[in-house]
């Protein structure tokens, strides 16, 4: 099967104001593969996250100069509706952040705020979405309690679930696991695996290892530039930049 | 600053320095007591043998918790798995000598042969290939490592001009056939210490540049 192209950027800059925290980023997202953005803090690994569903748009005086586009389309085109874009690059965060509702309403939400109003297809969406997210066993006798009241790795799969509902096709994964125990933390990675089949996925992760067991692809940042991106496999084991190998090997600075 | 990993790393090179100084040392003593007909010489090398031995199980441990324990990636990862296979070539190194001081143990007893100059240049060869590898292993040097799998040829070579020169030897000397038969073998364990100390060379070669040139030899 040929491999289809996701997401692209090209010579990508990204601006805080006069601060120049991206810097000529190409990368190529292939779909239904999951893509490891690595680099030690304040790289730009995240911003480079933000810039591919437009949650830098949110961060007033900043400003991108390149091209990034969602199967071939410029993702920043004015006449981008960004709320769809943000349906089609969902995005799950370093903390769980579950509404303060009852866990069917958190997977709900964005169904409702995309106006579907039909119970029955809510209902549906909601039981898929969390069985996708390898939840519904655990939460399926208590889907009306607040969500509040999960633990931290079911408040983070719930997210995923929420993300999921509303049928995202790229999902964006910022240090998903960073907040979470080692139990927790497989859960999610074992859920990656089935989550690829459906989706391309680009995570930010801090855990070498964790980028080792989760991606396909992983890009290696440093202060603002991409310093190299090769296969999972490669990179860890015969990485060709001395910098990439200096930073995986913890010897760096 | 050295991070653990790294001092970890070294006391492994240590132990493997430590090894195949063992192993260098046994091979050299193996074959003075082939050539001078030492039987206490040889005793030596095979009573020794077991500290090669114990040498490679502290390698294996020391490998074993480091990639359970620090997860190592590249260069690192490539280090501890080269350790492994050159502590394993280490020790295979070390049963040869051992097999060289057993003919020379029983050779002893015999009469003795006429001297053969290839079994000389093999001995000196199988010796150089082996020092080589453990300075290109302590040195990381590829161009030296790339030298001794270019040894490997010569050795092969020596190995078979010896079996030839000892079939017809038993040919013309009936008498002569069991020693000739263990010079035979001799011959044969000094040319496995040449593809023993390739395989550390190539091991470094892979440790160093990340490729395998194992089977081929072929220059990186």
């Amino acid at each position: 099967m040929a491999q289809q192209i996701k997401m692209l950027s090209e010579e990508l800059d990204f601006y805080y104001g006069s601060f120049k925290a991206l810097e000529s980023v190409s990368l190529t997202f292939i779909e239904h593969q999951v893509t490891s953005l690595i680099g030690p803090s304040g790289c730009g690994k995240s911003t480079y996250l933000r810039c591919l569903n437009r949650m830098n748009d949110l961060i007033p005086g900043t400003r991108v100069v390149g091209s990034l586009t969602l199967d071939g389309k410029d993702i920043y085109d004015p006449k981008v509706d960004v709320v769809d874009l943000r349906r089609r690059v969902g995005m799950v965060f370093q903390k769980p952040n579950p509404f303060p509702k009852t866990i069917f309403e958190n997977v709900a939400y964005g169904l409702r705020v995309n106006g579907v109003r039909d119970a029955n297809f809510i209902a549906e969406r909601v039981e898929q979405s969390l069985k996708s997210a390898a939840l519904w066993e655990e939460v399926k006798d208590r889907l009306h309690e607040s969500a509040l009241g999960l633990s931290g790795g079911q408040q983070q799969r719930l997210c995923i679930a929420r993300a999921m509902a509303v049928e995202p096709e790229v999902l964006l994964m910022d240090e998903p696991c960073s907040a979470l125990d080692p139990i927790a933390t497989q859960k999610i990675e074992e859920l990656i695996f089935e989550l690829k089949k459906t989706f391309t996925i680009i995570i930010v992760t801090h855990s070498m290892q964790q980028a080792a067991r989760v991606s396909d692809i992983t890009a290696f940042f440093y202060m603002g530039k991409l310093i190299e991106v090769d296969k999972t496999e490669k990179l860890f084991t015969r990485p060709r930049n001395k910098q990439t190998e200096d930073y995986i090997t913890g010897r760096f600075g | 600053m050295e991070t653990q990993l790294q001092k970890a790393l070294d006391e492994l090179r240590l132990r493997i320095l430590e090894m195949a100084a063992l192993a260098e040392k046994a091979v050299d003593k193996a074959l003075r007591a082939a050539f001078s007909r030492d039987v206490q010489l040889a005793e030596e090398v095979i009573e020794g043998d077991c500290n090669v031995n114990e040498l490679q199980c502290a390698v294996d441990e020391k490998c074993l918790l480091l990639l359970a324990l620090d997860q190592p990636v590249a260069r690192d990862l490539r280090f501890i798995l080269g350790c492994t296979y050159i502590a394993t070539n280490l020790e295979r190194v070390g049963d040869q000598a051992v097999n060289i001081a057993e003919l020379a143990l029983l050779l002893a007893q015999r009469p003795e042969m006429p001297h053969n100059p290839f079994m000389e240049e093999l001995a000196e060869t199988a010796k150089a290939m082996l020092h080589q590898a453990v300075t290109a292993f302590t040195k990381e040097d590829t161009v030296l490592a790339q030298s001794v799998c270019e040894m490997d040829a010569r050795a092969d070579t020596l190995d078979l001009k010896i079996l030839k020169h000892y079939v017809d030897y038993m040919i013309q000397e009936s008498r002569a056939v069991e020693r000739a038969v263990h010079l035979i073998i001799m011959s044969q364990n000094l040319e496995r210490i040449g593809d023993l100390s390739t395989n550390i060379a190539e091991n470094l070669i892979f440790i160093v540049k990340g490729v395998d040139i194992r089977q081929t030899c072929r220059p990186y």
